[in-house]
């Protein structure tokens, strides 16, 4: 088993990228193990190899083929370009949590306006019901329209906003 | 000249006559008392011939407080009014002028205008006495001086359930001077006269036209939709479950409906009237109104019927309560027990 866990960590040895406890576990490893000792050797060997190489430019038509690719993709449907976008947000956590967050506001703000509407409407519903019924009332011919106005006037105020005073009622 | 300019003529030439020469002229001929129809003839059809200003006190009683209202009060031909609030203080400098089309209210506390619909109606096409008298028990109560002016006293009785009035009609113009309104166990509960009223024959039109003050704030309620005519219609209108029968307490047949509004505030108003009087029926439900809490505690129905709230406005009276997730509300010129009457009818309803 430690063999095994070792073997994974000789590249990232070879490469320096290792922790200093976890180097020195690698290196005392090393001494009693000749099979890890080898494949450190071939590792390295490659390295060097691959550090030799020259650097080439990619052919033109690979580029060519790399935009076709492209052009195509852009083409397709929005909505799945749409998904990819959603997954792709989804992937990164702060995108995630502020989607969240939009969720939870779409949800939440309905239902405090509906529950302030829902309180505001206790306050001033006898104000609308007097003043509508005043205003029907007014076909009376026997009526005195200056109560009418009294009673459509107080209403008015209530439902501009005015503060009543402690007690007072509709 | 014409019939309504020779009408006019005539009136104001008894208008001008000087008071004590009219008493002489009483003590030495007494004229015969007119009948009710001719006098409810004169009373309907004065707002379409004469102008007046005058000050005017109301006095209403509501629940155990009464409470006085002194207003300066001009009317023009045919249906606009000016009133300007004296006393109490709470509404000393209000002014409401209704030009026909819409009525302007400056409130200087606030220094705010509010401007909604015309409430002078009526004064075009007057309801002929006829119907009226079908409708109502008038009687004559005699003459009566009101402020210097002969009057004749009309009593009108709607029948059951209906508040009585006592009305002082000036006998020469039409124009009612004094008005008492009884409840059912004969309590006054509403009084208002003319402490001083002038007549004219065409006050300035300025006087009815309304004039923002400078900076004023305007806000615009016109609290109504339209007007439907029947239930169905109503009920549609309010995209919600409402009660709505053809008839309430077989007597009260329905009239008119509309849905009330104001900002994101809705109600279904049905409206019925037994011919005299009306009585509004609003609905609202209950998740988008919490149930008001004014008023005094009332049981609807039996003793296990909702619990409510009723509050008396002196004029009108209004009944509360909630049943089947619906606030329910019933308005009218009635006595209480007349409310109550159609809370319990309305709840037991399937």
């Amino acid at each position: 088993m430690i063999h095994a866990r070792l073997q994974r960590q000789l590249s990232a040895y070879a490469d320096g990228e290792l922790s200093p406890d976890e180097r020195r576990e690698v290196e005392a490893h090393l001494v009693t193990c000749i099979e890890c000792r080898e494949e450190l050797a071939g590792l390295r060997q490659v390295k060097h190899l691959i550090g030799r190489l020259p650097e080439r430019e990619a052919p033109q038509e690979v580029w060519q083929g790399l935009r076709r690719r492209i052009a195509q993709e852009e083409g397709r449907p929005v909505a799945s370009g749409m998904l990819e976008t959603i997954r792709a947000a989804f992937r990164r956590p702060a995108y995630a949590v502020a989607a969240a967050m939009l969720v939870l506001i779409l949800v939440a703000v309905p239902l405090v306006k509906g529950r302030i509407d829902r309180l505001q409407a206790a306050d001033i519903g006898v104000d609308v019901y007097v003043r509508e019924h005043a205003l029907v009332s007014s076909a009376d011919p026997f009526v005195d329209r200056a109560y009418i106005g009294l009673l459509v006037g107080d209403a008015n105020l209530a439902l501009a906003g005015a503060r009543r005073a402690p007690g007072e009622e509709p | 000249m014409t019939g309504t300019h020779v009408i006019i003529a005539a009136l104001v030439l008894g208008l001008t006559m000087p008071a004590p020469a009219a008493v002489r002229f009483e003590a030495r001929a007494p004229r015969p008392a007119p009948d009710a129809a001719s006098i409810l003839k004169t009373m309907l059809a004065a707002p379409a011939l004469i102008d007046y200003e005058g000050t005017k006190v109301i006095s209403t009683v509501r629940g155990t407080r009464a409470e006085t209202v002194t207003i300066l009060e001009a009317y023009k031909r045919l249906g606009r009014l000016r009133l300007e609030f004296l006393s109490p203080e709470s509404v000393s400098g209000r002014l409401i002028v209704d030009d026909g089309v819409d009525t302007w209210q400056y409130e200087p506390s606030m220094h705010l205008v509010i401007r909604g619909p015309s409430f002078v109606q009526g004064a075009g096409s007057p309801e002929p006495a006829e119907d009226i008298l079908r409708r109502y028990t008038v009687s004559l109560l005699g003459r009566e001086a009101v402020i210097g002016r002969d009057t004749v006293v009309l009593a009108l009785a709607p029948g059951a359930g209906g508040s009585n009035r006592h009305l002082w009609v000036d006998q020469a113009t039409g124009v009612v001077l004094r008005t008492e309104e009884r409840d059912a166990g004969g309590e006054i509960v509403y009084v208002s006269y003319f402490s001083r009223i002038s007549y004219s024959l065409n006050l300035p039109t300025a006087l009815f036209t309304f004039r923002r003050p400078a900076g004023a704030k305007v806000l615009s309620f016109h609290v109504s939709g339209g007007r439907v005519t029947t239930a169905d219609e109503l009920r549609r209108q309010a995209g919600t479950p409402i009660v709505a029968p053809p008839r309430l307490l077989n007597r009260y047949v329905f009239r008119d409906g509309r849905v009330a509004r104001h900002g994101a505030f809705a109600a279904a108003a049905a409206t019925y009237s037994d011919g005299v009087g009306v009585v509004t029926i609003f609905q609202t439900p209950a998740s988008r109104m919490a149930f008001p809490n004014v008023g005094r505690e009332t049981v609807v129905g039996s003793m296990r019927g909702p619990l409510g709230r009723f509050l008396d406005l002196g004029y009108f009276r209004v009944v509360l309560w909630q049943s089947r997730a619906t606030n329910f509300a019933v308005l009218g010129n009635v006595p209480q027990t007349v409310l109550m009457a159609i809370a319990a009818e309305l709840t037991g309803m399937k």
